[in-house]
């Protein structure tokens, strides 16, 4: 017997009009994938490791500012300028749309963080040291990484196989929604939808059509499975016409 | 002069032992398994001699024949086939086992059971696990998981390896969870002390994916 694997298209839209900026998700992401803490140290040299981060924007002039949150991951680019330049192919696409990122393949050049336009590749710089009481809360299903490695959001593939492995032993195909990832499960506004875009019906590739959806940096042409929704704004002109005049 | 060519020629001859020992010790990191003259079924003494044999060896031998999944029950729905928990042991042994015997004492220590008035008594408070030692271990970087491999195989026992003679599991479609271990594990239960019998590179996943059509997806195990 072959083991069928269809060939699926992961993605995630995340709606910036319902992010209020907790942080949940990055604090979510870090617990999850055995992320290293920050420190001050970190803070100062610039070596911060998130592998999600919120950025903030203010909109308006005073008194009338909004501020504006934009949460962003590895944006998963179909055309991934991280994948050709690695040397040890440490970082390649696999057929369910994911960026990989090998860790025990990856030999440290940087390179594909210097390649990646939205910065969400972290490089270990030091060994990851957890305080003594933490140690038992890693989470077994991934890997920690040691010094010398780059790390990236995984799309918490290690959530995608465990859903994968239950529907298989279950003899049944995946469900639209049954895998989430963990900032997903974090987010209190539920501004984050993960799911299967090949899929016509899921809920992603429905949001994903919507008026609102954009791309970062669409003019680099990496065709990221990232999809954001823009913040609702007061009319639709002023919508169209900060759509049509975006560059990135 | 008489003195120092010796000399020379003994350090010579010393590099080259350092040498062929460092040489040796490279291809065997390198094969990743013991080689022959280092003593091919090197393994550890566990902290109790727990004798396979008597609990999972076949029933005509003087085993028991106990299913794999008895102790080691959560393999066939977990990643890891998990070491019981001393109560189990305690279960049985509370009432089963000589009292001389210098391994069970160990056990009835680590469980906590002692007999007081006639009675035996099993004391939770009392009980420590013990520190048993690995001797399958995967690196950290792969995830590997067991309920899936049994899955497929208790479905596939084609693929099944290593099949212990006193199975009979030829030409069936479906076969039991403790019938499948010994694809990578060996025939454990004839086993005075366990030892590892496949060298569990990745290699041979390779291999064994390949010929099953399992995933050979970086992703599929290193994440
Ligand atoms: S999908 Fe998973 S790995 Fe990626 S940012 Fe969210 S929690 Fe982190
Ligand atoms: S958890 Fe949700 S609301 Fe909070 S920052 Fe992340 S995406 Fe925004």
């Amino acid at each position: 017997m072959v083991i069928e694997n269809k060939d699926r298209n992961w993605g995630m839209v995340i709606d910036t009009d319902k992010c209020t900026g907790c942080n949940g998700c990055v604090i979510a992401c870090q617990v999850e994938n055995n992320v290293p803490l920050n420190d001050q140290n970190k803070f100062e040299r610039g070596r911060v490791m998130s592998w999600m981060r919120v950025e903030r924007y203010w909109e308006g002039e005073f008194p009338e500012v909004k501020a504006r949150f934009i949460p962003i991951p590895c944006q998963h680019c179909a055309n991934a300028p991280c994948e050709p330049v690695c040397p040890v192919y440490a970082t390649y696409h696999n057929n369910e749309g994911m960026n990989i990122q090998v860790y025990n393949r990856c030999v440290g050049t940087r390179y594909c963080a210097n390649g990646c336009p939205y910065i969400v590749r972290f490089f270990n710089y030091w060994e990851p040291i957890w305080p003594e009481e933490m140690r038992n809360h890693l989470n077994p299903d991934v890997t920690v990484r040691s010094r010398g490695i780059m790390e990236k959001c995984s799309f918490c593939i290690q959530r995608i196989r465990r859903g994968a492995r239950k529907a298989k032993e279950e003899n049944r195909e995946l469900e639209d929604g049954e895998i989430t990832t963990a900032c997903q499960d974090a987010c209190s506004t539920q501004a984050i939808t993960f799911g299967d875009l090949n899929d016509p019906e899921s809920k992603v590739s429905k949001l994903s059509k919507d008026d609102r959806s954009y791309t970062l940096m669409p003019h680099l042409n990496t065709d990221p499975n990232v999809i954001y929704l823009a913040s609702i704004k007061e009319n639709k002109e002023e919508f169209q016409e900060e759509k049509a005049n975006s560059h990135d | 002069m008489k003195v120092i060519v010796p000399i020379i020629g003994l350090g010579g001859l010393s590099t080259i032992a350092i040498l062929a020992i460092l040489f040796a010790g490279l291809i065997n990191a390198w094969l990743g398994q013991p080689l022959p003259v280092l003593g091919f079924e090197q393994t550890f003494d566990q902290p109790i001699n727990f004798p396979h044999t008597k609990h999972a060896g076949p029933v005509t031998e003087g085993g028991l024949g106990m299913d794999c999944t008895y102790c080691h029950r959560t393999v066939e729905n977990s990643s890891s086939a998990h070491v019981p928990a001393v109560e189990l042991c305690a279960s049985c042994h509370r009432a089963i086992g000589s009292e001389n015997s210098e391994e069970l004492k160990k056990l009835r220590e680590s469980a906590g059971i002692y007999s007081e008035n006639n009675q035996v008594i099993v004391d939770p408070k009392k009980a420590s696990p013990i520190n048993w030692k690995r001797v399958h271990r995967l690196p950290d970087h792969v995830r590997f998981v067991h309920s899936a491999h049994i899955n497929y195989l208790t479905n596939n026992p084609g693929a099944i390896k290593n099949i212990p003679e006193h199975l009979n599991i030829y030409g069936k479609e479906n076969v039991l969870s403790s019938e499948v271990c010994s694809t990578c594990h060996g025939d454990v239960a004839n086993m005075e002390q366990v030892h590892q019998v496949e060298p569990l590179k990745m290699g041979q996943c390779v291999n064994c994916h390949r010929e099953n059509g399992g995933p050979t997806d970086c992703a599929a195990c290193h994440h």
